[in-house]
C-alpha cells in the first residue's frame, strides 16, 4: 500500500460516484490476490506489491471514469486481465488502483459474413471459442495460457500464439479496440478507422503502439477480432532424433518449406528431453538414444492437411527422424496447454527431489543463432545451479514465430524452489535474467518474443535493445500519460519524467 | 523426500498455536497451487463464472493460506471469502497438478478440503457467517435442516413422505432420505421407494433419522456434524442395518468420506448409491421401464456424483432405458464447468449467487432446445426449478422420471 488510509478513503469516496459498492474492493484478500502473476517472486516480499484497492468495471465508461479519477487524484492505475503474464505487467509496483476487467467478458457481436467478432476484453479465448464453434468459426490466438488468459491481456502484452505461423499472432488477430488513455479519454484504435478493417494506409499505424505496452499506456476494453473457419483437420506429428543437430536441421527445413497449412513447429533440445525422461511422469518414455524431439502442426481441410503432412513427413525422414506414431503425436499435442504447468518438482545439485515451480525466459532469435543461444543460456543456468540449489535447468524449446522460419521463440524453462527463494537467490536470478537477455542481444535477437521485457533484470537491457527508439518510448509515455499514473515503475519509463 | 514434504521452515511466526497447526497441515498443498499459479481452474469454477471476482477463486483460496503462513493474513481476514464455493470439485479436476502428477505422487489438488478446513478454523475461532450460524443452530435444535424456511421442521414428520407406502422400520438395508427430499421434494424419496418396491428390493427406514451432518461439516460446524453422524450410526446399528441406500449425492459424500474419517475401521456399513443400484436392476432385467415418456431432455451431472465421485455412466444408462425420451446429452467433461450452485452452503449465505449459477445452467439446457432438465440431486432441483420456470424448462429428478416410465404414480411434492 502506498496511499495513506485517509487517501484511500478519498479515492473510494470518489469512485463511489461512478461505481457500485460491489465493484470497489478494499479488503486484504482482494488486494493480496491481485498482486501476483505466475512468475516466481520471493514470497516474503509479497506485501511490497499490494495495490491499495481494486475495482471491477463493467463497461468502457466505468474504466474511463475510474482512470479520470485516478488521473485527477494522482493515484497509480494497474490494469489486470487474466493475471497470467510472466513479466509482471499486472503487478502493482507503486500501489494504487488495480482495474480488473474480468467482468467485461460479453460477446457483443459475431459477424460470420465479415469474419469478425467484437468482445469485452475480459473474455478468455477458450470461452469465446466455445461460442464461436456454434458458427463453425475459431479465434486462433493460442498461447500456453489459452484456458485462462484474457483478450485484454493479450493486447496489453502483444501476445505470441503457438499456431501463429498459420494464423498470425495477437497483433494480427486483433483488428481494433476501444482503449482508455491514461487521461481517461476513450479512443478507438485500429488500422485507420479501426472497426473491421484489416489493412489501412490512412494515418499513423497506431494499433501496434497500443499493444504490448504492459498497461503503461492505458486499458483496452472492447476488441474486434479476426475469425477463421474452425479447422476440419489437425495433424501434429512428433519425431525423435538421436542428436540435437539433426533435429535442428529438420525443424528449420520444416519451417522453411512454405506449406500453407503449417501452423508451427517445436524443437525440444537435449536438456529438455533429458529432463522429461528424468522427472516428468506424464512423459511417455522413449528409448535412451532419443536425445531431441521435433513436432509440427498443420490445420486446414482434410484434403489440404493430408498431402501437406506427407510432405513434412518426407522432409523429416530426410533428416533421419523417427516418427513416434499417431497416439503419442495426437496425445502430446492435445495435452499441450496442460503441460504448461510442468511437474511440481525438480532436483538439487546432488539429485535430491524438491518441490519447484516452473518459470520460463524467452527471446526472439534468428534460426542461424539458435544453437549458440541454446548453448550459452544453458551455461548461464548451470552457473546459477553451481551457486544455489533453488534453480534447476528444465531444458529448452524453440518455436516458430513466423510462417517462413525467420525467427524463433526461444525458451529456457527453469525450475525454481519458491519456498527457498530468499534475497540472495533472487539477486542471482535477476542477474541471470540480465545475462540471458544480453546473450539474445549479442546474437541480434530481441529480449522477448512472447512475455514482454519489463521484469526486474531483463528490463535493464531494453534501452540497449531499442536504441534511439527507447527515447521515443519515453517521449510518447510523457505525451500520453503526463502525470505518470498508468502502471508506473514499468519499463524504466519513470525516466520520461526526470 | 516426498513431494508434499515441503521446503524451508517458515521464517515468520504465525499468531497462535491453532493457526500454526492449520498452516502446517495445509501449507504444502497450498504452495503447490500458489507456485504454479496457472489458474486453469478459473473458468470452470461456478462462482467465478457469475462473479468474475478473482478473490473467490481456487487460486485465491490456496494463496491465502500461503499468506497466513507468512503472517500476512489471519483467518479473520479470509473467512468470508470462503463462503464463495459450492465444493463442486471442478477446480480439482481441471488443475494440471492433478491431471499430470496424480498417478505418480498420489497427489491431487484438494480445494474442497482446503475450503472446509478454513471454514472449520473460522468457526473454531468464533468467526461466523450469520446465516450459516443460524442455519446450523436451527438444525441442531430440530435435528434436520430448516429447508422449509420459516416453517419449523419437526423430527416427528421425517417419515411423512412415506405415510402410505408401508415401509417397515429397520432391516438390513436402510433408505436414508436427506432433509431436502424428506421435507421439500418428497416426490424423490417416494419415487425411489416405489421403484425399489417394484423391484422387490427389501428395505426399511431408520428409527430416528437425523440430518446426515454433511452440510454442517461443509460450513465448518464440525463438532455438530460429528454428533449427528454418531447418532445416525447408532440408529443404523440399533435397527440391524448392514447397508444404507442413499438417494442424495451430498449424503453419499458424507457417508463415504466424512463418516469413515470419523469412525475409521469401526464404520462397517455398506453405502449404496440408489442410482447405481437401479442401473444394476435395469441391467439385470429386474426393472423394465415401458411407459413412453414423450420429453426432450438433457441430463445435469450432479457435481458430487460426476466431479467428486466419477459417477456419470449409470444415470445415462437409466435414461437410455426409458422409452420415448429424446436425450440430448452433454458429456461429463464439458459438465465439469456446470453446477446448480446448490451446494456447499452457498444458497444459505448467498442465494443470489446460487440463482445466477442455476440460471446459467438452465441457459445451457435451453441452448439444446429441451423441455426438461433431468437431475439426480434433490439439492440442485430447487434452484434449477426456479431458474427453469423462467425458461419454461421443467426440472425433474431421474428417479421421478423412471418411476413414471415404470407406471408408478409417484405422489408427493416437487415444490
Amino acid at each position: 500500500m502506498t496511499l495513506t488510509a485517509e487517501r484511500v478513503d478519498t479515492v473510494v469516496h470518489a469512485l463511489r460516484r461512478v461505481l457500485r459498492d460491489d465493484q470497489i474492493l478494499t479488503s486484504k484478500t482482494d488486494r493480496y490476490n491481485r498482486a501476483r502473476v505466475p512468475a516466481p517472486f520471493p514470497v516474503h516480499r509479497w506485501a511490497e506489491r499490494l495495490p491499495d484497492l481494486a475495482v471491477l468495471p463493467e463497461s468502457t465508461e466505468d474504466v474511463a471514469a475510474v482512470v479520470r479519477i485516478a488521473n485527477e487524484l494522482l493515484v497509480p492505475v494497474v490494469p489486470r486481465d487474466g493475471g497470467t503474464g510472466l513479466t509482471d505487467g499486472a503487478v502493482p509496483l507503486r500501489g494504487g488502483i488495480v482495474v480488473d476487467v474480468k467482468r467485461m467478458n460479453a460477446i457483443h457481436e459475431i459477424d460470420p459474413v465479415n469474419r469478425t467478432c467484437t468482445v469485452g476484453t475480459g473474455i478468455s479465448m477458450l470461452k469465446l471459442n466455445e461460442q464461436l464453434a456454434k458458427h463453425g468459426l475459431i479465434y486462433p490466438d493460442d498461447p500456453a495460457s489459452y484456458p485462462c488468459s484474457l483478450v485484454g491481456g493479450r493486447i496489453g502484452t502483444s501476445g505470441w500464439s503457438l499456431i501463429g505461423a498459420r494464423y498470425g499472432h495477437t497483433r494480427d488477430l486483433v483488428l481494433s479496440f476501444d482503449h482508455v488513455l491514461p487521461t481517461g479519454e476513450v479512443m478507438h484504435v485500429g488500422d485507420g478507422v479501426g472497426q473491421k478493417i484489416t489493412k489501412s494506409s490512412s494515418g499513423y499505424q497506431l494499433k501496434h503502439l497500443f499493444m504490448g505496452h504492459q498497461g503503461t499506456l492505458g486499458i483496452a476494453t472492447r476488441a474486434t477480432l479476426k475469425l477463421f473457419p474452425k479447422p476440419e483437420a489437425e495433424l501434429s506429428p512428433f519425431w525423435a532424433f538421436d542428436n540435437y543437430d539433426d533435429a535442428y536441421a529438420c525443424v528449420g527445413d520444416l519451417a522453411r518449406a512454405g506449406v500453407a497449412t503449417f501452423a508451427g513447429a517445436v524443437l525440444f533440445d537435449e536438456h529438455k528431453v533429458a529432463y522429461l525422461r528424468r522427472d516428468d511422469e506424464a512423459y511417455i518414455p522413449q528409448p535412451s538414444d532419443v536425445r531431441a524431439l521435433v513436432c509440427a502442426v498443420m490445420y486446414g481441410y482434410e484434403d489440404e492437411v493430408r498431402p501437406a503432412g506427407k510432405r513434412l513427413l518426407r522432409i523429416a525422414q530426410s533428416h533421419g527422424a523417427r516418427y513416434l506414431g499417431d497416439e503419442i503425436s495426437e496425445g502430446d499435442w492435445a495435452a499441450r496447454h496442460d503441460r504448461y504447468a510442468t511437474p511440481l518438482h525438480g532436483r538439487t545439485g546432488n539429485g535430491q527431489v524438491v518441490p519447484m515451480s516452473w518459470h520460463c525466459e524467452d527471446a526472439a532469435i534468428n534460426y542461424t543463432h539458435l544453437p549458440a543461444v541454446t548453448r550459452e543460456w544453458h551455461d548461464i543456468v548451470a552457473g546459477l545451479r553451481r551457486q544455489s540449489d533453488v534453480f534447476d535447468d528444465w531444458g529448452m524449446f524453440a518455436y516458430t514465430s513466423s510462417d517462413n522460419g525467420t525467427d524463433w521463440l526461444t525458451e529456457i524453462d527453469v525450475g525454481i524452489w519458491e519456498q527457498q527463494l530468499d534475497d540472495r537467490a533472487w539477486a542471482l536470478w535477476v542477474q541471470a535474467k540480465r545475462d540471458l537477455a544480453a546473450v539474445s542481444l549479442k546474437y541480434h535477437g530481441s529480449i522477448s518474443a512472447c512475455h514482454g521485457s519489463c521484469r526486474e533484470g531483463e528490463v535493464d537491457l531494453v534501452p540497449d535493445e531499442l536504441g534511439r527508439g527507447f527515447q521515443v518510448m519515453l517521449d510518447l509515455k510523457r505525451a500520453l500519460d503526463p502525470r505518470n499514473i498508468m502502471n508506473p515503475g514499468k519499463y524504466h519509463l519513470d525516466r520520461a519524467y526526470s | 523426500m516426498s513431494l508434499t514434504d515441503g521446503g524451508a521452515e517458515p521464517e515468520v511466526t504465525v499468531r497462535d498455536e491453532r493457526t500454526q497447526e492449520f498452516v502446517a497441515e495445509w501449507r504444502n498443498a497450498s504452495y503447490n497451487c500458489y507456485s504454479s499459479g496457472h489458474k486453469f481452474c478459473r473458468e470452470v469454477c461456478p462462482v467465478m463464472q457469475v462473479t468474475r471476482n478473482e478473490s473467490w477463486t481456487p487460486t485465491a483460496f490456496h494463496a491465502n493460506v500461503v499468506a497466513m503462513e507468512r503472517g500476512e493474513l489471519d483467518v479473520a481476514d479470509i473467512a468470508a471469502d470462503y463462503v464463495n464455493c459450492t465444493q463442486c470439485g471442478a477446480c480439482e479436476l481441471r488443475c494440471p497438478n492433478t491431471l499430470f502428477t496424480g498417478d505418480f505422487y498420489r497427489f491431487r489438488t484438494r480445494t474442497v478440503d482446503v475450503v472446509k478446513a478454513v471454514r472449520a478454523l473460522a468457526v473454531e475461532k468464533d468467526i461466523h457467517q450469520p446465516k450459516w450460524q443460524s442455519w446450523n443452530e436451527r438444525t441442531d435444535e430440530r435435528t434436520h435442516e430448516p429447508v422449509l424456511g420459516d416453517i419449523d421442521i419437526s423430527q416427528e414428520r421425517v417419515r411423512d413422505w412415506a405415510a402410505d407406502l408401508n415401509i417397515p422400520i429397520g432391516g438390513e438395508s436402510i433408505l436414508f432420505v436427506d432433509c431436502e427430499a424428506a421435507y421439500y421434494r418428497t416426490s424423490v424419496p417416494r419415487a425411489v421407494a416405489q421403484i425399489l418396491q417394484a423391484a422387490g428390493y427389501e428395505f426399511g427406514l431408520m428409527a430416528e433419522q437425523w440430518c446426515c451432518g454433511g452440510p454442517a461439516a461443509e460450513m465448518g460446524y464440525v463438532d455438530q456434524a460429528r454428533r449427528f453422524a454418531e447418532h445416525n450410526l447408532a440408529d443404523w446399528r440399533s435397527v440391524g442395518a448392514k447397508r444404507v441406500l442413499v438417494l442424495d449425492p451430498h449424503d453419499y459424500i458424507s457417508f463415504t468420506e466424512d463418516y469413515p474419517k470419523y469412525f475409521g475401521a469401526d464404520f462397517d456399513i455398506e453405502v449404496v448409491l440408489v442410482v447405481e443400484l437401479i442401473a444394476d436392476l435395469i441391467r439385470d432385467g429386474v426393472l423394465t421401464p415401458t411407459v413412453p415418456i414423450e420429453r426432450t431432455i438433457t441430463y445435469h451431472d450432479p457435481c458430487r456424483l460426476n466431479k467428486r465421485k466419477g459417477i456419470w455412466k449409470e444415470p445415462r444408462e437409466i435414461l437410455r432405458a426409458i422409452p420415448g425420451l429424446t436425450f440430448r446429452d452433454v458429456d461429463r467433461v464439458t459438465q465439469w464447468s456446470y453446477c446448480s450452485g446448490g451446494g456447499g452452503g452457498l444458497p444459505i449465505e448467498k442465494p443470489e449467487l446460487t440463482a445466477a449459477i442455476s440460471a446459467g445452467r438452465i441457459a445451457k439446457a435451453a441452448d439444446l432446445a429441451v423441455d426438461t432438465l433431468v437431475s439426480a440431486c434433490p439439492w440442485s432441483e430447487r434452484p434449477l426449478s426456479e431458474a427453469g420456470a423462467a425458461q419454461n424448462i421443467d426440472v425433474i429428478d431421474i428417479h421421478e422420471l423412471l418411476a413414471e416410465s415404470l407406471g408408478i404414480t409417484v405422489g408427493g411434492s416437487r415444490s
